[in-house]
């Protein structure tokens, strides 16, 4: 784990992002932050709670979202959650849970500090 | 690509789209809702499914960009709702989907999707979709609009039709197809029909009966059937003869008709005093007499159909039978005649002999030989319009008293109170039939069309009585043997054509009477009269009975001889109530 983007994001796409976006941009990356913030915290819960569907469903968006702001490494990671949830097995996910906290965090530091 | 549709679509590639985004996840809708905005569309936004519809339903959006997976009602769902909302319309669909798998691929175009777009969004992609589905939705529109138009077009054509077919029916159809001596069918393969049945009662009390048959069927047929019928009906009341009538269709037909169409016709004159059949038949099969002592004749046609020849090759030549009561005429278009069956034979002249021979109740001829038909064919479909019409020789009586169709027109307007003279020389008494002319005028006055026939009679005799007797100097006495008949006639031709002097002369004068009217008919020619003597005006008329007076006598109030017996007048007394 590293503190560098190029580690987290497809840079190039994430500043031909930032060229579409224009002036929206930043709305964009505080919409991305409030919403899979919320979702990760609530992936939490799902997974205590150990519905699989559930998961399954909250994984799918934060994979999407985070594939739209180019953050490929948190995609992949959700994206292994929302394969368990498929898979209806949610034994591993507690692991892969804490893995995908760390990286929304670092993805936020560089979202709101570096990029 | 021509010039000016790569225009066309460069312009449409700036088209303006209204465009719904429906996506749950706030950062995908945003970075979408932003793409799309940049390529100058409209962008409405929804947060689920349930939203998408409410949406679509406000905004009616021309492409919607549609999340597979959202809470409350997902993107298929809304995608099914939306789909049937549309009903006709056209509205693209493109799911918006993170999903790999071929089978939620699938799914999002069985939902009713029209295509998917994978997460992440490519920009490029996206806009060349939008593109794409835009020319797809106007494509739609003007199949739709054509289809609209078509139906449109379709609908109008057809009431067109149906209208044109009341006129047509009121004008083919009338007459008196529907005497009690007359059957016939018609059996048209389309709306129309390119066979024609026309009847017609003559003033003098006789019948024509026409069958033509165009070439062709449906509409182009039956156009050619209009004039045919009007100048049928037209000159049948009005008192015109068969080869008048023929020449007068035939010129019209082959003035108005292209080339390859033309009608097969018979046209048959009744005489039921007479007990003839007078006809011509041009291009039709032999028609049939079936007579009342069970023989059965044929007669072929020897002329060409109707609208084929110019006027000066044209012959109206007839050929007249007689035609005893209870005997049958049968006239046919080829429809009937050449019905194949399955060997691919025709019916032809053969089954029509071998119908007669099953028949034992001529009654039933007509019904058995069309089921005789029908049977040959094995009941398959027709391929051409079967008419076929049988015409009874009966009693005049039998037919009830002549009256001429649309009497009731003549009840408004027309001259009822008028005079006039009206002299015929030489070259037109060679020449000219001054009956119809006459009758026609005469047919102005209001209410007096019923009594056609009656007038039609007296001015017939008046006029045959005045030119042959009177101009001509002719003996009526000549026509009392068979061969003084030929040798009347004989030479009523050749002083017709030597005449240079002389003229018949009609003096009419109608004044209202009563309920009705009276209408005065003298007529006056340049011969030498002769002794009426005590013969004025008191019906004893036994020694005229070579004039036709005694006829005239049954129909009027009164007539007189006046002058040197040159001159002869005639009341009739006419009202409203017959």
């Amino acid at each position: 784990m590293s503190g560098n983007p190029e580690d987290h994001f497809d840079m190039e796409s994430l500043e031909d992002l930032k060229d579409i976006m224009e002036e929206d941009f930043q709305m964009l990356l505080d919409t991305f932050i409030a919403d899979s913030e919320a979702k990760v915290e609530e992936i939490g819960s799902i997974i205590s709670g150990g519905d699989a569907e559930a998961l399954r469903q909250v994984a799918h968006s934060i994979k999407g979202s985070s594939g739209n702001v180019c953050a490929t490494s948190l995609s992949e990671i959700a994206r292994q959650l929302e394969a368990m949830g498929k898979d209806g097995d949610v034994s591993g996910a507690p692991e892969v849970y804490e893995a995908l906290k760390v990286e929304f965090l670092v993805v936020k530091d560089i979202l709101l500090n570096r990029i | 690509m021509d010039k000016k549709s790569e225009k066309e679509l460069v312009e449409a590639n700036d088209e303006t789209l209204r465009i719904l985004i429906a996506d749950d996840n706030d950062s995908d809708r945003l970075i979408l809702k932003t793409i799309v905005r940049k390529e100058g569309h409209t962008v409405y936004t929804a947060c689920d499914g349930q939203e998408a519809i409410d949406a679509f339903k406000k905004e009616s959006p021309d492409l919607i960009l549609l999340d597979a997976l959202m809470p409350n009602v997902d993107g298929f769902e809304a995608a099914r709702v939306i789909t049937e909302l549309a009903g006709d319309n056209l509205v693209p669909i493109i799911f918006l989907t993170s999903l790999k798998d071929a089978a939620s691929l699938a799914d999002c175009l069985a939902a009713g999707g029209h295509d998917f777009l994978s997460k992440p969004y490519n920009r490029i992609i996206l806009k060349a979709k939008i593109q794409a589905f835009a020319r797809m939705r106007r494509l739609h529109e003007t199949v739709q609009d054509q289809r609209d138009k078509i139906i449109k077009h379709h609908d109008h054509l057809i009431h067109e039709q149906e209208v044109a077919k009341v006129v047509f029916d009121n004008i083919a159809h009338s007459g008196c197809v529907d005497a009690p001596n007359i059957k016939y069918l018609l059996s048209p393969m389309a709306v129309f029909n390119g066979d024609l049945v026309l009847a017609a009662r003559k003033p003098n009390g006789g019948m024509f009966v026409f069958l033509g048959d165009f070439t062709g069927h449906g509409l182009p047929a039956a156009i050619g059937a209009m004039p045919v019928s009007e100048i049928f009906y037209g000159m049948a009341q009005k008192g015109f003869s068969l080869q008048d009538i023929l020449r007068e269709i035939n010129n019209k037909l082959k003035r108005i008709l292209p080339v390859g169409v033309f009608c097969c016709t018979c046209l048959v004159d009744f005489s039921f005093r007479n007990e003839t059949a007078e006809f011509w038949l041009g291009g039709l099969p032999d028609v049939f007499v079936y007579r009342k002592d069970g023989t059965l004749e044929n007669f072929r046609s020897q002329n060409l159909p109707l609208g084929v020849l110019s006027g000066d090759k044209f012959s109206t030549e007839t050929r007249v039978i007689p035609m005893s009561q209870g005997d049958r005429f049968y006239m046919w278009s080829d429809g009937i005649f050449e019905e194949v069956n399955e060997k691919e034979e025709m019916f032809a002249e053969e089954g029509v002999r071998k119908a007669f021979e099953d028949n034992n109740d001529p009654e039933k001829f007509f019904d058995e030989l069309i089921e005789a038909v029908a049977e040959y064919t094995n009941h398959a479909e027709q391929d051409d319009d079967h008419t076929i019409v049988e015409a009874i020789m009966v009693a005049e009586e039998d037919l009830g008293e002549y009256f001429s169709e649309s009497d009731s027109r003549s009840l408004i307007g027309g001259p009822p109170d008028w005079a006039m003279s009206y002299e015929l020389r030489p070259l037109t008494l060679k020449e000219f039939n001054p009956l119809p002319l006459l009758t026609h005028l005469l047919m102005e006055v209001p209410g007096l069309r019923p009594h056609s026939g009656k007038i039609y009679t007296i001015l017939a005799e008046l006029y045959s009585n005045a030119l042959e007797h009177g101009v001509l100097g002719l003996e009526s006495d000549l026509k009392a043997s068979p061969t003084g008949f030929a040798e009347y006639y004989g030479q009523r031709v050749s002083r017709l054509n030597e005449l240079d002097v002389g003229s018949v002369t009609f003096h009419l004068d109608h004044k209202p009477w009563e309920n009705g009217g009276r209408l005065t008919i003298r007529v006056q020619d340049t011969g030498p009269g002769f002794d009426h003597g005590d013969k004025d005006d008191n019906h004893k008329t036994e020694g005229y009975s070579g004039r036709g007076i005694p006829l005239i006598n049954t129909m009027c109030e009164s007539i007189r001889y006046l002058g040197n017996g040159n001159q002869v007048e005639v009341v009739f007394v006419w009202s409203f109530d017959g």
